[in-house]
């Protein structure tokens, strides 16, 4: 990437913002707003097979607003439901129009366009869960005796006097979420097993999450999916909040491959 | 319970616009191809994504947290768990018994204090007296 500015009519240090890779044939609706305060309007640069979404961005001010990053993920996410993409990572800026029909379409234009291919017709869906306390901790305690007796000592304890068995009746809280944790998110895999053509279980993001799962499913089967997840829910109703977003970019889905060496 | 599919990003989800902002970055801060080692990309299966994910981390404050919502549930109002009743009556019968014996055996080290008694006889005593409290 060559390191000279490059500056508008006004003088300003632009650059061009990048959001993803799309097969040349898209079109972005006029009214397409990326990130940036006003909005900037998103263009097309294609090259071969294959374009990127981008948009002129000022290099001298930071990025980062609600806005910004919302912009960023509906006009991947818009974009997912009717044509593959491959999403970058909020925040990549390339010097300018010419440095991202070289650098990064030309150099990398077999592969991308091979992706796509693979990406047509799916679409990225995320199943979140999370516990309600109450319900989750009357679980916990009743399924445990040491919970429970750690409890008991701790009424009418000192606060002082109590620190040690509240770490303890923590821990035990803790270590027992882990497992129904692991448990539930195992349920809802196996569950989602014969739509998903893929899976990425996410770290947990909330102690009291009960299930973060990425999926890679076919839009055509998102009804499917829907009824699955509502299965899910009705039987958790109470315990575990459920929701399924969709249809996404397929950001859990694309790798980065680490330069060799 | 809302189980309907959103846009993530939509001010359409039904749910408040925070929460799907929570949604967003926790996806596209952490998710997709990153342009600074473009130079080979595809699209590969899984990668367990170790390095960017935030893990929650259980720390002490956590616990706390969690033992403080623990001692506030009224567990009483459930409905009757088999053991957990049992086992409460137990431990208070227990605790008080052993309360009892401590405190006479107190009052009984104090008294030999008073008389000026030799202190290893007491000291023998004290074993006995953090069993029935320690219990």
């Amino acid at each position: 990437m060559t390191s000279s500015e490059t500056r508008d009519d006004a003088g300003q240090a632009t650059g061009i913002y990048v959001y993803g890779i799309v097969p040349a044939d898209v079109e972005v609706e006029p009214n397409a707003q990326g990130v940036g305060d006003p909005p900037a309007p998103v263009e097309v640069i294609r090259e071969g097979d294959i374009a990127a979404l981008v948009s002129p961005v000022p290099t001298d001010e930071p990025l980062g607003k609600p806005d910004c990053l919302q912009a960023h993920a509906r006009l991947l996410d818009g974009t997912a439901s009717v044509a593959p993409v491959l999403p970058l990572r909020f925040g990549a800026v390339m010097t300018d129009e010419e440095s991202v029909a070289e650098e990064l379409l030309q150099k990398n234009h077999d592969e991308f366009a091979e992706a796509l291919r693979a990406l047509e017709g799916h679409a990225e869906y995320i199943v979140k869960g999370r516990y309600d306390e109450d319900t989750i901790l009357r679980e916990v305690i009743s399924e445990s005796a040491e919970a429970q007796q750690l409890r008991e000592q701790m009424s009418g304890m000192s606060e002082d006097a109590a620190r040690n068995s509240r770490m303890a009746l923590g821990e035990v809280v803790v270590k027992a979420l882990d497992a129904k944790r692991a448990a539930d998110t195992e349920a809802v895999v196996k569950a989602l097993d014969d739509i998903a053509k893929q899976v990425n279980v996410r770290e947990p993001t909330h102690e009291l999450d009960a299930v973060n799962v990425a999926l890679l499913a076919e839009v055509n089967q998102q009804e499917e999916l829907q009824a699955k997840v509502n299965d899910l829910a009705e039987n958790w109703d109470g315990r575990v909040e459920v929701r399924l977003l969709g249809p996404l970019a397929a950001y859990d889905f694309v790798v980065t491959r680490k330069p060799e060496g | 319970m809302t189980t309907a599919i959103q846009p993530a990003g939509g001010p359409d989800g039904g749910h408040p616009s925070s929460s799907s902002l929570a949604d967003v970055i926790d996806t596209i801060l952490d998710k997709g191809l990153v342009i600074d080692a473009y130079v080979r990309v595809s699209l590969v299966g899984i990668e367990i994504l170790t390095v960017d994910a935030r893990v929650v981390v259980a720390s002490v404050d956590t616990y706390l947290r969690f033992a403080e919502a623990v001692n506030r549930l009224d567990i009483s109002q459930q409905e009757p768990k088999a053991g957990l009743p049992d086992l409460v009556g137990e431990v208070t019968e227990g605790g008080a018994r052993h309360k009892t014996k401590g405190a006479l055996e107190a009052a009984g080290e104090k008294l030999s204090d008073l008389l000026g008694e030799a202190k290893s006889p007491a000291r023998e005593r004290a074993p006995h007296r953090s069993n029935g409290r320690g219990e």
